[in-house]
């Protein structure tokens, strides 16, 4: 454990960690609310699969709190908006670019996370993983929100058609949610090394050591350039 | 031809639930008196719906959560110019390839014993995807109902409740002219093909038998005078590609993608807990944790 350093460097702001957990809390419950609609096997079987769990009540109280969550989920960029405004432009702009050295970490990554070699190319605040997280998420909170308000308020309104491919769009934006969102999960809080990084969107702080191996360009732009908040923690991290 | 007198008796065998049973409409010989409506909603406790479109004689403009059958009334000029009054008892068809049960994520929607598909409301979670999937605008959800959990789809079941109690379904034992046959559905098809025959022999050409093919069989059978379209029937119906895509495609794809990242994240696991020996990376700083006063 010598390696692990005592001192952080000040990674999120209060608003984005906020923002962060909000979206996120507001997704698991619709994730699981929502689930159940996807569960039902072939219905000329018998019933087994999640759909006779969700029957009646159960499920009507579902598709209520799938409402609220939704609401929940839709207001969360309010969060970050009004919260620190400042750093959305900088935040965004960086995630919105994706150059070679992007396209290089993705393609090493699953190699690298597994036997620890290559060795990937130095990233900035955010990596070719978190890019990529980043346009998944966006894709499908458009996905969901347009397929989701059309099933919610355009029941029996919009064609039949119309509605069949809200389905598909909400289940497609599901399917392609869930799977990122396992994998984000087993990166931060499961998978040895990287789970170093969740602190980063607790405390909004991460090691300094960890942040230079995995952030190199940006904690030495940070310092070089004065803006780096760092601290010193007493005791084990 | 044969009144239902001779179907009258007939009932279900309870010991074989694969039997195929189902209704026959001989549109020819229906009044339009709605009796089979009234019927349908006293058996079935339906609240009663003023909601008669002007300048028709059809006491609904279409079926709803609380309206199992409707008599459809059509009038129209035939091909020689001759006023024509058509009626066409509308309800659900207890497809063999149901829309409804496709889209149903609970198993409110069932395929029931001989050929029925049932709705259990109490299953119901009140979802609505049963509507825009049926073919037949069969089926619907209460959307009046103010608390969420008194909205629940509705159709006919074909009087489940009666016929597997040895009873006939209620429209039919009450119809006046027996316009509303019910027995075997082989032998109902028999009876509708001879129908037909008739019907050409005394000059009406475009008779003919609807519910026997659409959608792998339908359990409410017609003996049409015109062709289905002029009744709003839709001609050899199909299940929506999108629907059989979001059911039979997306899900298990997205299924078998979810449990194969699953699948690789416990491998990584186990491979990843050997290279990074106490969470400490191959690219990290090896000399002591930096501070903030070195
Ligand atoms: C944020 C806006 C969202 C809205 C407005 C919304 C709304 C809806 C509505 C109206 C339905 C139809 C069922 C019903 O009437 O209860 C539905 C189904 C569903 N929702 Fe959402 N939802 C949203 C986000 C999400 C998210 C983030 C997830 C998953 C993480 C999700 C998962 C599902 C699933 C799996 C279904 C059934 C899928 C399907 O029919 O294809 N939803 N949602
Ligand atoms: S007619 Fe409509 S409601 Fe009836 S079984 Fe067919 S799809 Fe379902
Ligand atoms: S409204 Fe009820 S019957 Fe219709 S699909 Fe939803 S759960 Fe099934
Ligand atoms: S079979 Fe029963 S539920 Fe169906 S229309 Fe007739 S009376 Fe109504």
């Amino acid at each position: 454990m010598a390696v692990r350093s005592k001192v952080k460097i000040k990674k999120f702001s209060r608003a984005q960690v906020v923002f962060h957990w909000v979206y996120g809390s507001s997704w698991f419950l619709l994730m699981l609310t929502g689930m159940s609609f996807l569960w039902r096997p072939d219905p000329g079987a018998a019933a087994v699969g999640l759909g006779p769990l969700l029957q009646g009540t159960v499920g009507q109280s579902f598709r209520l709190v799938h409402r609220v969550a939704a609401i929940g989920l839709m207001a969360s960029p309010l969060t970050w908006l009004v919260g620190d405004f400042r750093s959305l432009w900088p935040d965004l702009k960086e995630l919105l670019r994706f150059g070679i050295n992007d396209a290089r970490y993705m393609l090493i990554a699953p190699l690298h996370y597994t036997f620890g070699k290559p060795a990937l190319p130095p990233q900035g605040k955010y990596n070719g993983g978190h890019k990529v997280n980043f346009y998944v998420v966006v894709l499908t909170f458009i996905g969901f929100v347009s397929s989701g308000l059309l099933m919610w308020f355009g029941r029996g309104a919009v064609p039949d058609g119309t509605f069949h491919m809200a389905q598909i769009v909400h289940s497609t934006s599901f399917w392609l949610g869930a799977i990122m969102t396992a994998l984000h999960i087993y990166l931060t809080a499961v998978h040895p090394f990287t789970r170093r990084a969740l602190s980063a969107m607790t405390q909004g702080f991460v090691e300094l050591n960890y942040a230079k191996a995995e952030h190199k360009v940006w904690v030495e732009k940070e310092i070089a350039a004065g803006t780096a908040v760092l601290v010193e923690e007493p005791g084990d991290c | 031809m044969g009144r239902t007198a001779t179907l009258a008796a007939w009932r279900p065998d309870p010991g074989n639930p694969k039997q195929q049973v189902a209704m026959l409409v001989d549109t020819t010989e229906c009044i339009g008196c709605k009796a089979c409506e009234v019927a349908c909603k006293q058996w079935n406790q339906n609240e009663y719906r003023i909601n008669q479109e002007l300048g028709t004689y059809q006491s609904h403009p279409s079926l709803d959560a609380q309206t199992w059958t409707l008599i459809k009334f059509i009038e129209r000029e035939d091909e020689d110019g001759v006023n024509q009054w058509l009626m066409q008892k509308h309800n659900c068809m207890h497809c063999s390839e149901a829309g409804c049960v496709t889209a149903c994520p609970t198993d409110a929607l069932h395929y029931g014993d001989y050929g029925v598909v049932t709705l259990d409301q109490e299953k119901c979670i009140g979802c609505a995807y049963c509507e825009p999937a049926c073919p037949f605008d069969a089926i619907h959800v209460d959307k009046s109902a103010f608390r969420q959990t008194a909205q629940k789809a509705g159709k006919c079941t074909l009087c489940f409740d009666r016929i597997s109690n040895a009873m006939q379904p209620a429209c039919v034992s009450t119809c006046p002219t027996d316009c509303i046959k019910y027995g075997d559905r082989g032998e109902l098809l028999k009876w509708a093909y001879a129908r037909v025959e008739q019907l050409k022999a005394m000059g009406y050409a475009n008779a003919n038998v609807y519910g026997d093919k659409e959608l792998g069989g339908l359990h409410e059978l017609y003996v049409l005078l015109e062709k289905p379209e002029v009744y709003g029937l839709p001609v050899n119906p199909t299940l929506s590609k999108r629907l059989t895509f979001w059911k039979y495609g997306l899900q298990p794809v997205g299924k078998a993608i979810l449990g194969a990242a699953l699948f690789g994240m416990v491998i990584n696991w186990f491979a990843a807990r050997r290279t990074f020996k106490g969470g400490h990376g191959p690219g990290e700083e090896a000399e002591a944790p930096a501070s903030l006063h070195d």
